[in-house]
């Protein structure tokens, strides 16, 4: 049977975001302002009475400035008693002037302070959730908790069972929107829950050796589509993450997209053994009395209301299950393994284009798949390389926490490029008598079904003209579970003159990073491996090697500690490697082969640690 | 003339809004207008609702209530 599971949280934060910054403009800043205090409790009441009313239970996440508010402990008290509420402690909502006294510092994130000042703070904010509640919660989070900061929770702490940590894909897209002041970087996660690995946050555990120990959410359920595009705060299912989006009808004050959002996220169980997810987490500063953006606080309210009264339908119909943090986690390790993936074939419920994108996350990766581009990979995370990345100050990435990737289409071109050189893709070309075509080009749409262990992606056939050819070619893309490996089959259905043949040029350009700038490829070795090996050291030179019969094309990508490789099978087969140059920093791995009728060639891509 | 401040609601700059980015303008009393201090827009609240109404035009399905995600 079915199951769509919300996490409902709520924290009592005593100086919201935004409120001091913005609703306290032309005001000197005090962060003590008793005004501030009292709107901040009245809002965080507010959102505890529209769950409440509609028979959600919640999870009270304390902040560390709460725990000094008794109002605020009796209230997490008495709704723990009356509604069953799990009373959790978020890391989150740390700046307080008890804070500042002790830390003497603004910094608010706990992911990017140093690794002492994170142990400091965890156990100040845990020691005082314990004198005043009486026991250690067992749930935590905040917008990222980086491995160490997680391990060191789970080590000293060992109730904590479930964490909100990461935002997806809040990373150069938030920063730039945020006018390049909103210094966190967290691209690359999962989208839906996962168990952390030790090594690495984005990267889920691939067995209990590597298991952190906690149940990890996200913050907040984002659009796949809208979200990997753009600006992710403002396609989430944070009601007023659409209002911020402009994504309401100014005069009626609607929003079926909020309501597609959650429909969406509901109808992913098919592709999860029936499981799916949700999670809705506002903070109190998006209910400002003084309003936000341009929406007036009638509208803010508005829209939380209406989305506690449409989970709250949704699970009147039976269609719903409202979980605290901590039941989730338990629930969560019941049903899934750990190699068990999150699929989501999406498709857009926004711009009105009908275009689908498949994500893909397991523990060796996190992929994306674009059915607008014939099913080409155009977002690859390595996660079989358990990057270790500390996190904060003290560490060679202080602010930016995300899982580098091999291929971004966004920061690193796709399909199309300015002029010259390449971007990073997954594709395949069709040649025939001098004209080429890139299944880049070709539109179409998938089927998911899952036979065994794979998952598997079916593309409808797309047909293929040259001047005097048509090549019907349908794709399908398998998911092994757990093998670190992404098969790609390419078969002609069908071909206007079946006599004829065609060349098929199966490649990915890659590159590394995390942002949009490039970084130093020359660590970079490439080889084509077969009876004999051949082999390039990245110097920007433009070179190009080829070996007929390979059996595998690889790049080691020392920086990321990542082996990717290519093989393939056919009737013929030719690896080859491609370096870049200082105008297309990329490299190029890939097969070509000849097609003809009913023929098949299939490839298989695949990812590893190296050390 | 006196320093400029908020408006009765933090209005961002719809020209910067098409670009994604989130830049709260501030409003000049003697003017009567919004001003964004990162690009050239200028506008009076009137103007600047209209303006975020066209910043929709990307959200062709806005409307839409969708029944099916396959």
């Amino acid at each position: 049977m079915e199951k769509f599971v919300v996490n409902i949280i709520h924290r009592p934060e005593m100086v919201p975001e935004y409120a001091e910054k913005v609703t306290g403009h032309g005001k000197e800043e005090d962060i003590g302002r008793k005004s501030l205090l009292t709107e901040s409790l009245d809002i965080f009441k507010t959102q505890q009475e529209c769950a409440h009313k509609n028979g959600l239970k919640t999870t009270i996440q304390m902040t560390y400035a709460s725990l000094f508010n008794e109002e605020a402990i009796s209230l997490a008290k008495a709704h723990h008693e009356e509604f069953g509420d799990e009373i959790g402690l978020t890391l989150l909502g740390l700046p307080c002037k008890e804070f500042r006294e002790k830390y003497k510092t603004k910094d608010f994130c706990i992911w990017m302070f140093s690794m002492e000042d994170k142990m400091s703070i965890v156990d100040d904010v845990f020691g005082k959730f314990h004198d005043v509640f009486g026991f250690y919660p067992e749930s935590t989070g905040s917008y990222y908790m980086d491995a160490e900061l997680t391990n060191y929770i789970k080590s000293k702490y060992p109730s904590v069972k479930c964490a909100v940590a990461t935002c997806w894909e809040e990373g150069p897209k938030a920063y730039h929107t945020c006018n390049n002041s909103w210094y966190t970087f967290m691209d690359g996660g999962p989208w839906a829950p996962w168990i952390p690995s030790k090594q690495n946050t984005h990267a889920p555990a691939a067995n209990e050796e590597e298991d952190s120990g906690i149940v990890a959410i996200p913050h907040l359920s984002r659009d796949l589509i809208a979200c990997y595009d753009g600006n992710g705060s403002n396609f989430g299912t944070h009601p007023q993450n659409v209002l911020r989006g402009m994504i309401y009808d100014s005069k009626t004050w609607d929003y079926p997209y909020l309501y597609n959002l959650i429909d969406q996220y509901r109808s992913l169980g098919k592709y999860n053994n029936g499981y799916a997810y949700n999670m809705m987490f506002v903070g109190p500063g998006w209910m400002n009395k003084m309003g936000r953006w341009e929406a007036p606080y009638e509208l803010l309210k508005k829209s939380y209301e209406d989305g506690c009264a449409y989970y709250g339908k949704l699970k009147k119909e039976g269609r719903l299950v409202d979980m605290t943090m901590s039941e989730f986690a338990d629930y969560y390790r019941e049903k899934k393994s750990y190699t068990e993936p999150e699929c989501a074939l999406w498709r857009d419920i926004l711009y009105g284009s009908d275009k689908q994108l498949f994500w893909y996350c397991d523990p060796y990766m996190r992929a994306c798949v674009n059915m607008d581009q014939g099913g080409a990979i155009v977002d690859l995370r390595p996660y079989a390389a358990k990057l270790e990345w500390p996190v904060g100050i003290g560490t060679p990435h202080i602010q930016d926490a995300s899982y580098p990737f091999l291929i971004q289409e966004k920061y690193r071109a796709g399909y199309f490029t300015h002029y010259a050189g390449e971007g990073t893709v997954r594709s395949a070309k069709i040649t025939y008598k001098g004209e080429e075509v890139d299944l880049c080009q070709c539109r179409t749409k998938a089927h998911f079904s899952q036979e065994g262990k794979d998952r598997i992606l079916t593309l409808d056939p797309v047909d293929i003209e040259f001047s005097d050819l048509t090549v019907k070619l349908q794709t399908r893309i398998i998911f092994a579970e757990g093998s670190g490996e992404i098969k790609t089959e390419r078969r002609i259905l069908e071909m206007s003159r079946p006599d004829a043949e065609v060349d098929i040029n199966e490649y990915m350009v890659a590159c590394y990073g995390t942002t949009e700038y490039t970084e130093d490829m020359s660590s970079i070795k490439l080889s084509c491996v077969g009876k004999e090996t051949v082999t390039l050291d990245y110097e920007y030179k433009c070179r190009e090697e080829a070996l007929e019969g390979a059996d595998e094309v690889t790049a080691v990508v020392p920086p990321i500690k990542t082996r990717v490789g290519l093989r393939a099978e056919g009737r013929t087969k030719t690896g080859y490697i491609r370096e870049g140059y200082a105008f297309s920093p990329m490299f190029t791995l890939g097969y070509t082969s000849k097609l003809s009728d009913k023929e098949v060639f299939t490839t298989w891509l695949s990812l590893e640690r190296e050390n | 003339m006196a320093q400029s401040g908020k408006g009765k609601l933090n209005f961002r700059c719809p020209s910067c809004f098409m670009r994604d980015l989130d830049i709260d303008m501030f409003y000049d009393k003697d003017k009567k207008e919004y001003y964004c201090i990162r690009c050239q827009y200028t506008g009076t609240e009137e103007d600047v609702l209209a303006k975020n109404e066209l910043a929709r035009f990307r959200y062709g399905a806005m409307y839409k209530r969708f029944t099916e995600f396959e």
